[in-house]
């Protein structure tokens, strides 16, 4: 066993968090709520020169090669800063669907695009039944001669507003499950598509995207016809385990915060890191923390070394998202009143709950899922 | 990084199977309460487990140890714990890594061998009535006088000290130095005159004991260390070795979820009802992350890495885990919860039964959980005390 990262990777981790700290500070973070693309284009080509969108790519496309594991690294200090923007649209989702489904054209055209960081590619997964079962895949695509025709609503589709291209989940045939469902990439300039950012408080930009007969040809079709969900089903393993690494780094610097609150704050004549309540909510903050890590790198292992990990992953995202929850909560009692204001640093964390907690199944979803496997042993 | 065991580590893994499938009868596992070796067919075992060098297998050849990996004893404690079998024991884990740092050399060889033999077991003797939380309000005295100690007080809620053959005290060696200061480890045989053990009853019905010394003399060789720093001997001994096995948590969980599946309420086996899927669930990744613990502590030991806040971690995190386990399985079991083992009807060998009447014991015994959370807090995040 080995549960250190390797030298390139804490190489990789120290680059990263001495990168956000001097380019995203939490005043960019601000902005970028607020701003309506909702990410900083200058920052954004600075990822791109360091190689960070196509970490995970092989060399002939345009990216270093690298695991997932190094991906992880990657998101975890994301986290931790609360970068916002569509690397995890385009990054862990658009591409990695590409470099597993998608053929030579498709890979040769989009790939060094996304590594280059010139384009943005996202996944309209999730419709109104808000939950990511095979059966609630409903927009419907009809083969019209050469043509797919799409049509119906996607909801909370990350970074649609600025995507080049949309890769949409579709319902191929008159199927219930995970047969008959299409993965076609389509531009998101289509005549027919309708995007609407949706009015999340947490910063990510999501957006409602509709379909309205929206034609794109046959040979957008990525993957095989009618067997989608197979691309998908792996992918949704993958990024609940990116979410969770996000969420570990979020967690730890809301850790660190509180601590370094606790000691210089003083009431009834002592810092409150000394008083015992304090000390007791800290350190199950910590171990929330460790738990955590060790879940989320132990499933992130398992994808990197291509292990069958279901379980490994359920119980990764199922942890982490509760712990993740419980850390916010704790670190705003910790922190008391000012740490409630809107111009503190820890609503940035805690509201980011209510977007990572269920995206990719939350914590019952995943459950859940062991659950269900033991039922039908 | 890799979670996976080396290829030794698996062969190895498979040689303990082999063993324990062996050598761990129904008697054996009759006798092994709470990991502890309470029964002559238990302790037999316990010496089996001796002869192949796996009681204490990180301990260098010369105190009968096989120069192994703590990632081995990490091994041999799962798979034990699993089966049921006497896992722990106190003279292993506890006063033998202490005697290991501070003893001197004529110490180790008259102890350590032994106990890594599993000839040996040694009761602990720290907490008295008025020093439970507080180890540093200890009063039993030990007065220095020509080539003895002379050892007057006693201790209180000591696990198989009825069972052992040596006691692991701290006493106050300088009652003129407060607090931590002033006090000393001792290795005493439990037969040495003056010395009275009265049971004391658990609410699992398991005894305990107290432990009464009048003038007690102890050879001064038997002093552990340096005189007055007992306690600070104690703390590190105690980080070094203070780890969780989650066998016997991973066993009782499976047999938890079987239950669930031959179980029938209300025309469908409970196994498929989402209330107790989600608790089933809560507890399976619980024990996960407490075996992720246990098995990350072995590898920093190996590494040569001094474990401070992560053994209170895995303590606190697996006490609490193990009783959120057993409160969760006496009520899946309903009325049959409280069907002790033999008792007409009682399910599952009893065991969640007895788990249900111990766990408040887990959360206090070796370090409150409260205190753990200090020792995190302050060690593990530099919090002000």
């Amino acid at each position: 066993m080995d549960f250190n990262f390797n030298e390139e990777q804490e190489m990789l981790r120290r680059m990263a968090r001495d990168f956000l700290t001097e380019e995203c500070p939490k005043s960019l973070v601000r902005e970028m709520i607020s701003d309506e693309k909702g990410y900083y284009p200058e920052l954004w080509r600075k990822m791109a020169e360091l190689g960070w969108m196509g970490l995970m790519l092989p060399e002939k496309y345009g990216g270093s090669g690298g695991g997932f594991l190094d991906l992880i690294v990657l998101l975890e200090e994301m986290g931790r800063a609360c970068l916002l923007g569509p690397f995890f649209s385009s990054v862990v989702l658009g591409s990695s669907i590409v470099i597993e489904a998608g053929d030579e054209i498709q890979k040769q055209d989009l790939l060094p695009l996304i590594a280059k960081g010139d384009i943005i590619i996202t996944l309209a997964l999730t419709e109104a039944s808000v939950d990511y079962n095979p059966a609630s895949v409903s927009v419907r695509a009809k083969l019209d001669k050469d043509e797919w025709i799409i049509d119906g609503t996607k909801l909370f589709v990350p970074d649609a507003h600025i995507a080049d291209h949309i890769i949409c989940v579709c319902r191929s045939a008159d199927s219930m499950g995970e047969d008959g469902i299409t993965l076609l990439l389509v531009n998101a300039k289509s005549p027919g598509i309708s995007v609407v950012p949706l009015q999340s408080f947490t910063g990510d930009k999501q957006c409602e995207v509709i379909f309205d007969k929206v034609r794109v040809p046959q040979q957008s079709t990525i993957g095989e016809v009618n067997k989608g969900w197979e691309y998908i089903g792996r992918l949704l393993q993958k990024a609940a385990v990116a979410k969770c690494a996000q969420m570990l780094g979020g967690a730890q610097q809301v850790l660190e915060m509180t601590i370094a609150y606790a000691k210089e704050r003083v009431q009834f004549g002592r810092p409150i890191g000394s008083f015992q309540a304090i000390q007791h909510h800290c350190s199950n903050m910590m171990t929330d923390i460790e738990g955590s890590r060790l879940l989320t790198y132990r499933a992130a292992w398992m994808l990197t070394e291509r292990l069958p990990c279901a379980k490994e992953v359920t119980m990764a995202k199922a942890w982490v998202t509760d712990a993740y929850k419980r850390v916010t909560i704790l670190g705003h009692q910790a922190q008391g009143g000012v740490s409630v204001m809107e111009d503190h640093d820890m609503p940035l964390y805690s509201k980011q709950m209510a977007s990572w907690g269920p995206a990719f199944g939350d914590a019952t979803f995943h459950r859940k899922m062991l659950g269900q496997a033991w039922a039908s042993e | 990084m890799d979670f996976s065991f080396s290829v030794e580590e698996e062969a190895f893994q498979r040689e303990v199977k082999e063993f324990t499938r062996r050598e761990l009868t129904e008697e054996v596992i009759q006798e092994s309460v709470i990991g502890a070796a309470e029964g002559p067919a238990a302790l037999a075992f316990r010496r089996k487990v001796g002869t192949k060098g796996w009681v204490c297998p990180a301990w260098p050849r010369d105190y009968g140890g096989i120069g192994g990996s703590n990632m081995q004893k990490f091994i041999i404690r799962e798979e034990i714990g699993y089966h049921g079998g006497p896992y722990m024991g106190i003279a292993s884990d506890m006063v033998g890594p202490a005697v290991l740092i501070y003893g001197s050399e004529e110490l180790k060889m008259e102890y350590l061998a032994p106990i890594a033999r599993g000839e040996i077991e040694v009761a602990l003797g720290y907490t008295e009535p008025e020093a439970g939380s507080d180890l540093a309000a200890i009063q039993t005295s030990a007065i220095e006088k020509d080539d003895h100690y002379f050892i007057n007080g006693g201790k209180i809620f000591s696990s198989g000290a009825h069972l052992a053959d040596y006691h692991w005290l701290l006493a106050r060696t300088d009652p003129s130095l407060a607090g931590h200061r002033g006090l000393s480890n001792f290795i005493v045989d439990l037969k040495s005159p003056g010395i009275t053990i009265t049971p004391m009853w658990c609410m699992t019905g398991r005894r305990v004991n107290q432990i009464f010394y009048d003038n007690v003399k102890v050879p001064k060789k038997n002093l552990v260390g340096e005189k007055n720093r007992g306690f600070y001997q104690t703390a590190t001994a105690l980080a070094f070795e203070r780890t969780w096995v989650t066998g016997d948590m991973r066993r009782a969980l499976e047999m938890l979820i079987e239950f669930c599946r031959k179980t029938e309420r209300y025309g469908k086996p409970l196994v498929v009802d989402s209330v107790i899927q989600q608790k089933l669930a809560e507890l399976a990744i619980e024990v996960e992350v407490t075996y992720l613990l246990a098995a990350k502590i072995a590898w920093m030991l190996d590494r040569g890495t001094v474990p401070e806040y992560e053994t209170s971690m895995i303590k606190v995190f697996g006490s609490e885990t193990a009783s959120r386990l057993a409160y969760a399985g006496t009520e899946i079991l309903g009325l049959y919860g409280q069907l002790a083992e033999g008792a007409k009807w009682s399910q599952l060998a009893g065991r969640f039964t007895f788990a249900f009447l111990d766990s408040s014991r887990l959360t206090i015994t070796r370090g409150t959980s409260e205190v753990q959370r200090n020792i995190i807090a302050t060690r593990g995040l530099g919090l002000p005390r």
